[in-house]
């Protein structure tokens, strides 16, 4: 565990002092790549005056895709273990949902729905596909001797998704959790990108952009992956404060 | 399915010396398909037990010994044939909740403590029992001080004494047991077993045990039944005429060996007289 994070973190500092080695060199803030001083600095400028509003907007967007997206994905997972039949429209409707691009998608719901409900959407429909399908792959993950266990004990259907398959499916389910953090922010900024609002991250970059600020905008790239980044990072320790035995049974699966 | 055999299974039963119906198989048989094969499991396998008799299946891998187990506890329907426990059918007698199981998996849930896991059978049947009962079980199994750790926490043969003791916590009529100390040492197994009969011997549950360790089935049936693979048959039933509680100094006794050698033939006799 030491070992992969010092690992992460070797790799997060090689990159930075790649960029630096090339902003100070091959390229300059005339060529649309700033040093990372120079951003860190801007951001330090712009300061959360600047920036809270936008993540304000930015965040409630992704929060709300989010929890409807990942509710709606993990009900559905639920529904095809408890009626099977359904799971070929179910898992084509999702994957419908992941082909269909989504500079595609967003227009379309700028036309349906109004204020910040596009990027809503878009939030939620960017988490869909990868929580569906961690969901169903926890569900499944379920030990069949105790899914056996409990029927022989007069449980059925229903007793071996309470009592096992949910709990078996947590894992997989935080894991899928985690990747749509990301995936949530990442679908409101491109959703702000295509609809109309006037606050948030993706507006703040488009404006920026037009402006020339290069500084600024890679300053709003940056603020906005650690935001996705700190939100991956809260997801996988809220799973692994909740499911202490969760890592043990991988390690140990075996037995 | 006609009602025909389940009377004749149990006129049968009336004409046995002492107790009920334990166990009660009639020409069960059980195909898989596999792709396009079919291949036949169980072929006409017949047997009854008595109720609170030890009975062990045993048979070298692979001979459908598992597959009556499951039909019996009602995981699987047969394909055809009639199999009963305590005259009920297994379906009936499973969300009855009148079955104790356990596997050479111990199939502990690995978010459940040792306590959780053996009160799982009550929340499935919705029994709010005696409070003492799940201590005095864990008791029974040896394992005090255990009750809160985790199974990952526990040693091979530690989770199957949990997985015994879970078997018990419903007061099942009858107690199906799949080579539950298969995966263990030959010492822990031993132990286990000398303790298996001790806490059986208390309750005198209808017990099924199936294996395919000679030496288990002797020590610890009154009739051991063995079965021929491919496809699944009973070749032979044999009551085990020792006194109990048997002990590990039985085992090197001449009886014990007469048995163990009958058994070994049963099993293996062609290779042997040729």
């Amino acid at each position: 565990m030491t070992g992969r994070r010092l690992g992460g973190a070797l790799g997060t500092l090689g990159l930075l002092a790649a960029w630096a080695v090339l902003s100070s060199t091959v390229f300059t803030t005339a060529d649309g790549v700033p040093t990372p001083w120079a951003v860190l600095r801007q951001v330090g400028h712009d300061g959360w005056t600047f920036y809270g509003p936008h993540i304000r907007q930015t965040g409630t967007e992704a929060l709300i895709g989010y929890l409807f997206g990942n509710a709606l994905a993990l009900g559905c997972a639920m529904l095809v273990l408890l009626v099977p039949a359904l799971e070929r429209v179910v898992t084509q409707l999702a994957v419908a949902s992941y082909c269909l691009p989504i500079v595609a998608v967003g227009p379309i719901l700028s036309l349906v729905f109004t204020g910040s409900r596009p990027m809503d959407a878009m939030a939620g429909l960017s988490v869909f596909f990868t929580t569906l399908i961690g969901g169903l792959l926890g569900l499944r993950s379920a030990d069949q001797s105790a899914l056996d266990v409990v029927r022989a004990y007069g449980g059925g259907r229903w007793q071996q998704l309470v009592r096992v398959r949910a709990i078996a499916a947590l894992p997989s389910t935080v894991a899928a959790l985690k990747i749509a953090a990301p995936a949530a922010l990442l679908g409101a900024i491109i959703g702000e990108y295509l609809g109309r609002v006037d606050a948030g991250l993706g507006v703040a970059m488009t404006i920026s952009e037009q402006q020339l600020e290069v500084a600024r905008t890679w300053g709003i790239a940056l603020v906005a992956g650690a935001l996705a980044g700190v939100a991956y990072a809260l997801i996988g320790l809220a799973g692994r404060i909740a499911l202490p035995w969760s890592r043990v049974t991988t390690v140990d699966g075996t037995w | 399915m006609t009602s025909q055999p389940v009377d004749e299974t149990v006129a049968g039963a009336a004409l046995l010396p002492d107790g009920g119906t334990g166990l009660s198989l009639r020409g069960l048989r059980k195909q898989f398909r596999l792709g396009r094969q079919q291949v036949v499991a169980l072929d006409g396998v017949d047997l009854d037990s008595r109720e609170g008799q030890f009975l062990a299946l045993l048979g070298p891998s692979g001979c459908g010994k598992s597959t009556v187990l499951r039909i019996l506890a009602g995981l699987e329907p047969p394909t055809a044939g009639v199999a009963l426990v305590h005259g009920e059918a297994p379906e009936l007698a499973r969300r009855r909740h009148h079955l104790g199981i356990a596997f050479q998996d111990s199939a502990l849930l690995p978010w459940r403590s040792v306590a959780g896991n053996i009160r799982l059978p009550l929340q499935i049947a919705g029994i709010n029992p005696d409070p003492r009962l799940v201590p005095d079980l864990i008791r029974l199994v040896g394992l005090e001080g255990f009750e809160k750790a985790r199974p990952a926490q526990l040693s091979g043969g530690m989770r199957q004494r949990v997985a015994i003791a879970r078997s018990l916590v419903v007061d099942p009529k009858v107690l199906l047991l799949d080579e539950p100390f298969g995966a263990l040492d030959d010492m822990t197994r031993q132990r286990l077993n000398l303790e298996l009969q001790r806490i059986w011997q208390a309750r005198a549950t209808t017990t099924l045990l199936v294996t395919h360790a000679i030496n288990e089935a002797v020590l610890l049936s009154d009739v051991v039944a063995v079965m021929s693979p491919r496809p699944g048959k009973i070749v032979a039933v044999v009551p085990i005429d020792l006194p109990r509680p048997r002990t590990p100094a039985m085992m090197r006794s001449p009886e014990f060996h007469g048995y163990a050698d009958q058994l070994s033939e049963l099993l293996f006799g062609h290779g042997e007289a040729g």
